[in-house]
């Protein structure tokens, strides 16, 4: 996974800051406690193979200020006994700035705001404004997970509600040898984390042919029931 | 009267909301004192299923008595199984068997024996020859240009062949007050109005009291046949639903009205179920066992229609919607037990389309109630739910819902149901100068056709013109229909169940909100330029740039469906309803949007000629891509002030996008439902479906029996709709994240 530089040519002002996303989807019930609404930002700092949004690699969607933001998420208020507002991606943690005041602002309006990011960004601020943290970790193509040993560090050390993700990709991650180093890191730090896994799914590869780039995992096979089914009985028949 | 009961003003007066806030018991707590089925349950279910399936076999229809006409005392008592019902009552001698009923029209009897292979017979053609029926009168009277829009599916579904249905009886004062006393307060009511001047209307009302108290006569001699004296009061929990039964009954069996709702009996019933047992003469499972009964004889209500009016609803719908919960005016639930055995009835049958339940959902209803009622929705599909908050402040709290989403005080209001206009095709009149997009014939007052790309205010002004000019047409049309139905179908024992001076609504409606919403946008917002045909009529148009569509919770356009519906509603109250009724406006399609979609051309949105509308006030399929909640904003923002009669939206989502396990779904349906009514919505049918498991019930049916699936307000069962339908309701925007 390559590493991506942006650059940040923004416009913004010191009480309304700009920021950029690609798109706001309200009625969410699986990103999160409750009913969310999820605000996908633009911009990634890393290139996986099996990214379901391949359409917010790059930060060029929709320029947003943080007031105009609110003002559309403000709407679904009445929805949100248990819910609120996702931040996901893209990876929301490369617009700090711009994340900040959203979240500022959002809590303003009591709206409970929980981020999805990639791990690789530590940046306690950032942490400490969200209400909670799903992380999900990319093991599909490195052994290398001592970015995501940081970042848990990092929520356990300020207490903060984190969840941990793993897209299952039949073939790549789902290797006895895998699970236990995931599960090795997760335990080191709380052994009362859990790990959620989430199915490798190809519905985006009609994005990938809208956007006219190569969808890298094309060939591999979708995660079914049974595969998600297995890696959770591995996971706990670990000793 | 029932000892019993703590007194109120409903000993001295009708008044059955009295005895219900006097007598019964909020029920705060949770669904697990219910009780599965009695094996004589389930023995009667496998029954009644065996001949569902010989019916569905069958084309449809089990059976016909051609040879008599249905009323209250036409038929011999008839049973299932007479040694395993409780709650007894039949419309004809045999369950299923359909009686013929030719009031409303005798054109769409005869059709209908035949197309089921069955003749009427001669003594019924005989004897109707010598009659004038509803929908004789009709014609008698009807204008050429009355059948001409009516002809070219500009007003549709008209009740002018049929009973117009929507009136709910209050059938719970028969059990509360025997019948001898409801005559007793109908004959002294006729008696002060036989004091008052004989102008028409008094003369009208006198002779409908005569026929009311006939009728109530008659009544009690239905219910003898089955060897059952309703003449006083219900005395225990089998007998309040047996009497209200009997009520209902008899009014199915003299009108075919094409919604036959049943009202809200749920606490009503609870109040005797809870002092039986207390009394210690009815057991919980005994208590589960006699709402269960009784749903079976409402999921066995049928009525005789033609193959095109099954088409037209998809399957064969009743409409015995039931009102089930809601808040009081004093703050107490009227959620009680009875509430969720009522619902339980779901499980311990199977799911299924009727009776209609429908949950009048508020903000304040117990927990443990809205998580009940979500887990059932997420089981069964069975449940619609309409926002009391928003009705409770406008017909109190004791009304109900006929058909779909039309509300009214039960016994004291009423409704003249009024179809619908189909305003995607009025804007394709008003873009053609007056004419038929499909025919090419001059409906309308001819006006100028438009050339070019069309200009959003010119547009606007032309829709206006002739929206005042169908308007005045179509509340005349309704006018008419509504005077024969009094004159030759009056609704005797319905009418007998209501105060004898009732408030009455002209209930008008709109089909194809969506349609003209996104055309009006993409016109405002695009550029849109009509293309003509050789005959000079509009056949398409092109569309260059986007525009902003309904059901993405976008200002610019969900203002213009607010502002259609503000627009519509203003012009129909202009021309004067009959009897002083008050117009109201609903927007709901039921599943006809399919045919009215068959019956309109190319709209200005890139609909193409001929392709289904959206149902009820549903944002186009595919269209709404913001996400589920977004969808539902849009909807909100349609005023209940300007349609009183009802804002129909249906909606379907994946269950693994509404949570990750069934705890999540539940109270994210919950969540769902709380904000979408929070926002002032009307509404709501919730599908929790995988479309991959319609597609195979589609290839499959066989596979698939029983899947009940929501449309716009009432359940069918999947397997009765067209294939048109099926692949419409495929074609419904699924609410799934990708």
């Amino acid at each position: 996974m390559q590493e991506f530089e942006y650059n940040n040519g923004a416009q913004s002002s010191e009480d309304d800051c700009l920021g950029y996303i690609d798109s706001v989807y309200c009625g969410s019930g699986v990103d999160g406690t409750g009913l969310r609404c999820v605000v996908f930002f633009s911009g990634c700092n890393l290139r996986c193979p099996f990214c379901h949004n391949p359409e917010t690699l790059y930060k060029k969607g929709e320029a947003v200020t943080v007031s105009a933001l609110v003002r559309r998420i403000v709407r679904y208020k009445p929805y949100f006994r248990r819910g609120g507002v996702t931040l996901s991606g893209g990876e929301p943690f490369l617009q700090k700035q711009f994340l900040l005041k959203l979240v500022d602002s959002l809590h303003g309006q009591n709206i409970n705001v929980c981020v999805e990011t990639n791990g690789q960004i530590v940046d306690a601020e950032m942490i400490a404004a969200c209400d909670g943290i799903i992380c999900d970790v990319k093991n599909q193509e490195t052994d290398d997970l001592s970015a995501y040993e940081k970042f848990f560090k990092e929520c356990c050390r300020q207490g903060k509600s984190l969840q941990i993700t793993n897209v299952l990709v039949p073939g790549k991650n789902d290797s006895i040898e895998k699970l236990q180093s995931l599960r090795r890191i997760v335990l080191r730090r709380d052994p009362s984390l859990k790990v959620k896994f989430l199915p490798f799914r190809k519905l985006c590869e009609e994005k990938y042919e809208r956007l006219k780039i190569p969808f890298p995992y094309a060939c591999c096979r979708e995660a079914e029931d049974k595969d998600i089914e297995k890696a959770v009985r591995l996971w706990e028949d670990f000793k | 009267m029932c000892r019993e009961f703590k007194a109120g003003d409903y000993s001295d007066k009708i008044d059955v909301r009295n005895f219900i806030q006097t007598n019964y018991t909020p029920y705060e707590g949770g669904s697990d004192f219910l009780c599965g089925p009695t094996e004589r349950t389930s023995d009667l279910m496998k029954k009644v299923n065996s001949l569902l399936k010989e019916e569905s076999e069958k084309g449809g229809v089990l059976d016909i008595d051609t040879d008599r006409v249905s009323s209250l005392l036409t038929y011999p008592a008839g049973y299932i199984d007479r040694e395993k019902e409780i709650i007894v009552g039949l419309q004809t001698d045999a369950p299923l068997k359909r009686g013929v009923n030719p009031f409303g029209g005798i054109r769409m009897a005869r059709q209908a024996c035949e197309a089921y292979g069955y003749k009427l017979s001669d003594l019924v053609e005989t004897e109707f020859s010598y009659k004038t029926t509803h929908n004789d009168a009709v014609f008698h009277v009807y204008t050429d240009e009355m059948k001409a829009v009516r002809h070219a599916g500009l007003l549709t579904g008209l009740p002018d062949a049929y009973g117009r249905g929507r009136i709910i009886g209050d059938y719970r004062r028969v059990a509360l007050y025997g019948v001898d006393r409801l005559i007793e307060e109908k004959t002294r009511d006729k008696r002060a109005y036989s004091e008052k001047p004989m102008d028409e209307n008094n003369i009208r009302t006198l002779e409908e009291l005569y026929k009311q108290i006939d009728f109530l006569k008659k009544l009690k001699e239905m219910a003898a046949l089955y060897g059952v004296d309703i003449a006083g009061p219900a005395q225990n929990a089998k007998e309040a639903i047996q009497w209200t039964y009997f009520a209902y009954l008899a009014a199915i069996k003299e009108q075919n009205g094409a919604a036959m709702s049943l009202g809200r009996v749920s606490t009503f019933f609870d109040i005797y179920i809870e002092r039986d047992i207390a009394d210690g003469i009815l057991t919980e499972k005994e208590a589960q066992e006699l709402i269960d009964d009784f749903v079976i004889k409402l999921r066995i209500t049928r009525q005789l229609r033609t193959p095109e009016y099954n088409d037209l609803f998809g399957g064969d719908p009743t409409w015995t919607t039931e009102s089930v919960g809601g808040m009081g005016e004093d703050g107490r639930t009227l959620v009680t037990k009875t509430s969720f055995r009522i619902l339980n009835t779901l499980y311990n049958l199977g799911a299924a389309p009727e009776p209609n339940l429908t949950v009048l959902w508020s903000e304040k209803l117990p927990e443990p109630f809205k998580r009940f009622c979500a887990k059932v929705s997420i089981d069964t599909d069975s449940i619609q739910y309409e926002n009391d908050d928003l009705m409770r402040p406008i017909f109190g709290d004791d009304y109900g819902i006929a058909c779909c989403v039309s509300a009214m005080k039960i016994g004291k209001q009423m409704q003249f149901f009024g179809a619908r206009c189909n305003l995607a095709k009025l804007l394709l009149l008003a873009l053609n100068g007056g004419k038929d997009e499909k025919s090419g014939n001059q409906l309308a007052p001819a006006g100028k056709s438009f050339k070019g790309v069309l200009d959003y205010a010119e547009v606007r002004k032309a829709y206006h013109k002739y929206m005042e000019w169908l308007c005045r047409l179509y509340v005349n049309t309704l006018n008419v229909i509504h005077y024969m139905h009094d004159k030759y179908a009056y609704e005797k024992i319905q009418m007998a169940l209501h105060d004898t001076e009732v408030e009455r609504f002209l209930a008008c409606g709109v089909a194809g909100l969506s349609v003209a919403v996104d055309s009006l946008s993409a016109i405002k917002y695009a550029k849109v330029t009509p293309i003509y045909n050789e005959n000079g009529i509009i056949a398409d148009f092109t569309i260059e740039g986007d525009f902003p569509k309904y059901g993405n919770d976008d200002d610019r356009v969900d203002a213009i469906a607010a502002d259609l519906v503000k627009e519509f509603s203003d012009e129909l109250k202009k021309t004067p309803a009959y009897r002083g009724a008050v117009h109201t406006l609903s927007v709901l399609t039921i599943t006809s949007n399919v045919v009215y979609g068959k019956k309109t051309g190319a709209t200005p949105d890139g609909r193409a000629a001929g392709e289904p509308f959206a149902p009820g006030a549903n944002p186009m399929h595919n269209r709404d891509m913001s996400g589920a909640l977004a969808s539902l904003n849009s909807v909100a923002k349609i005023p209940y002030s300007c349609c009183r009669d009802g804002v129909s939206n249906t909606f379907s989502i994946v269950p693994s996008a509404l949570g990750e396990n069934d705890d999540s779904r539940v109270e994210n349906l919950s969540d769902m439902l709380d904000g979408y009514f929070m926002q002032g919505a009307h509404h709501l049918n919730v599908n929790v479906f995988d479309r991959d498991k319609l597609v195979a019930a589609m290839e499959h049916p066989e596979q698939y029996p029983n899947i009940t699936i929501r449309v716009s307000g009432y359940a069918v069962n999947f397997h009765k709709l067209s294939k048109a339908h099926q692949l419409e309701v495929l074609k419904r925007t699924y609410h799934a994240r990708v």
